[in-house]
């Protein structure tokens, strides 16, 4: 049996997923003994157009021509995974509503432009997708175990813990306490709680968790912000996601 | 040439050559974001949380750009541990992205290999200190600005958190290990043997609240310009082939980044033999900041372990602008973010976007791309096409471009 065919491909988005991959450093030699890398852009030169057993794609497609790429990568590929929120949510760029667009795309290069993107939608708008990889951007730790399960021919979990439960466990104060809004106790743990150690918020970039009690956190948020301010917070990683999960 | 976008370059884009005429166009097929549009109407204390995302090449300096946009708009006069502390995750960022564009984009042209990795058999020992480098600037990210890629522990007028003296003794005892590496990465660089290649071009670079120019072929003629006029001083251009705008420096096709801050600083060790005419010595460039940076890293961190380090965050002035120009020197050159907030702050998220403006490096870049990738056809005699669709693949390298900065 040959050796494990994997494509790596970005759709838009700020390559900073991919960034986390090249930081894998060591690891990523070892990864490349055990697997066949035949299509990585911004890795390198000699590419080909698969079949792959896995391919990843990080972005979200938001031209025409990445949509048609990635419902190609479908049929070429026996699993597809979603790297980073551009991908698995929509991400930053899903801020954006598509009603809003055109209004920016006038402002920003003038009447003549044509543009090139649609509306910035996670991966699984249009096709089936296998596994997410969650995160702006993926966590190390968390992309090594998803790969280690996928090269052993086992299906990957999601984490069954929340953001809140990683926060608890890294004693960081907590945010709701002091009226602050944050998502923690509804987004799916994984990321160590890496912002709210850090002093930021948690805007919710590994995505709502199953089961999750969004209507009741709303209802602690409403006790110190406003409707507008709650919807805000949420839109900042999930303003694409209700519709297509 | 075909359709293929170039490869081991930061985001999406390939070449048109006209034969006949000798034109080279740049297309660029990147996605818009529109940053300048979904920034309206989030609250300023988001705007350094979602501008780090236009580029996970360059979080950082999109970070620092707009923390001091919105410090300029709501007059925040920052202390001095948050200068040097900021200072510090700068030359982390430079290291980080020149590091990973050096060895994992653009050496493979030259060493004839395919990727990065492969480095790891054709010279383990550069590989080694390549992975060094990488490792101890995603350190200073991640110690200072809280994780390698996109910060965590920055805010408005300082820091959410600082880092211990521990945990920064610590970090200065690996950069002196590093420097070695810093050293070989660069004596791997000044080796090679750059195609030739010469353009008349202006390197453009911050100082102060400055924009310096000099012309290529002179760089002791130097032209001043105001950072506040930045829309003056770089006109974009919208080209339908391309979904980034052009820019010029008035009116002339200007190179930014690290070629362009040693011809503006002059502050590198004249035993390098510089060509500031041929834009493939940006590669030589980024091998000596590399080195640069690193030591300016070290000492900062001398500097915060001998001060009093003062964690206080610096609240809003009582009048205040309310908009406001942030620039930064980020790796491929000068980053301008600029910012208007409303003037009723809700009590508990404060200040809202009404408008913003960016204009990344790239965008600066991509002219003098075509400038130069023309010049190299009229220039390179005796090549067969491939060859010269390879030179001008590795041109294009050699600029270092961040498509996804570019278009934003």
């Amino acid at each position: 049996m040959g050796k494990i065919k994997i494509g790596i491909y970005d759709f838009t988005d700020c390559e900073g997923c991919q960034v986390k991959l090249v930081a894998l450093k060591e690891k990523l030699l070892v990864l490349e003994k055990r697997v066949d890398i035949i299509n990585w852009r911004l890795g390198q030169d000699n590419n080909s157009s698969g079949p792959f057993d896995i391919s990843i794609i990080e972005g979200t497609p938001i031209t025409k021509n990445e949509i048609d790429l990635l419902k190609e990568l479908r049929e070429k590929s026996k699993i597809l995974i979603g790297l980073g929120s551009c991908a698995t949510l929509g991400g930053i760029p899903g801020i954006m509503d598509k009603s809003e667009r055109e209004k920016w795309y006038k402002k920003i290069y003038g009447e003549n432009y044509k543009p090139r993107g649609i509306d910035a939608l996670p991966l699984s708008a249009y096709v089936k997708i296998d596994f997410l990889i969650h995160g702006c951007p993926i966590d190390e730790n968390e992309l090594i175990r998803i790969i280690e399960d996928l090269l052993a021919g086992k299906k990957p979990k999601y984490r069954g813990y929340s953001v809140c439960f990683e926060c608890k466990q890294a004693n960081n104060p907590c945010l709701l306490l002091e009226g602050k809004p944050c998502l923690g106790p509804i987004i799916q743990g994984g990321c160590g709680a890496i912002c709210i150690k850090g002093g930021s918020s948690c805007y919710g970039c590994f995505g709502l968790r199953k089961g999750a009690e969004v209507k009741n956190l709303i209802k602690v948020l409403e006790k110190n912000l406003s409707k507008e301010e709650i919807e805000r917070h949420f839109s900042m990683f999930l303003n694409k996601v209700n519709k297509y999960e | 040439m075909n359709n293929e976008f170039i490869a081991k370059i930061e985001g999406h884009g390939n070449l048109t050559i006209d034969w006949k005429k000798n034109q080279v166009k740049l297309n660029i097929h990147e996605g818009e974001r529109l940053f300048e549009g979904l920034l309206v109407g989030r609250t300023a204390e988001e705007m350094h949380w979602i501008t780090p995302r236009i580029c996970g090449v360059c979080p950082i300096a999109h970070n620092l750009a707009s923390l001091a946009a919105l410090e300029d708009a709501l007059g925040i006069k920052i202390n001095n541990t948050t200068v040097l502390l900021r200072n510090l995750m700068q030359c982390g960022q430079m290291i980080q992205s020149h590091v990973l564009h050096l060895f994992f984009l653009s050496l493979p042209d030259y060493l004839g290999i395919d990727r990065g990795t492969e480095l790891f058999k054709k010279n383990p020992k550069a590989f080694k200190s390549a992975l060094a480098l990488k490792e101890v600037s995603d350190e200073i990210a991640e110690i200072i600005a809280g994780r390698s890629v996109h910060p965590t522990r920055t805010r408005i007028g300082g820091f959410h958190k600082i880092p211990t003296k521990i945990s920064l003794k610590k970090l200065l005892d690996k950069l002196e290990e590093t420097e070695k590496d810093a050293k070989k990465a660069l004596e791997l660089v000044s080796k090679i043997n750059f195609p030739e290649l010469k353009v008349k071009l202006q390197l453009a670079a911050q100082n102060d609240d400055k924009i310096i120019a000099v012309s290529s072929n002179n760089i002791e003629g130097r032209k001043e310009s105001l950072i506040r006029d930045y829309k003056e001083v770089i006109e974009e251009e919208v080209r339908d082939y391309s979904t980034a705008k052009f820019g010029k420096y008035k009116g002339e096709e200007m190179l930014v980044g690290s070629l362009a801050r040693l011809a503006v600083y002059k502050n590198y060790d004249e035993k390098y033999k510089i060509d500031f005419e041929n834009p493939f010595y940006n590669n030589l460039a980024q091998a000596i900041e590399i080195l640069i940076y690193h030591q300016k890293a070290q000492k900062i961190i001398k500097e915060l372990l001998d001060s009093e380090m003062d964690k206080k965050v610096i609240e809003p002035s009582k009048n205040v602008s309310l908009r406001g120009i942030g620039a930064t020197e980020a790796p491929r050159g000068g980053l301008y973010h600029e910012i208007v907030l409303n003037n009723n702050p809700s009590a508990s998220s404060g200040q809202v976007i009404t408008e913003a403006n960016i204009i990344t490096p790239t965008v600066q870049n991509l002219t003098s791309i075509e400038k130069s990738a023309q010049n190299l056809l009229e220039q390179t005699k005796n090549h067969s096409k491939k060859e010269l669709e390879r030179l001008l693949v590795m041109l294009v390298r050699a600029y270092d471009p961040c498509i996804t900065c570019s278009v934003h």
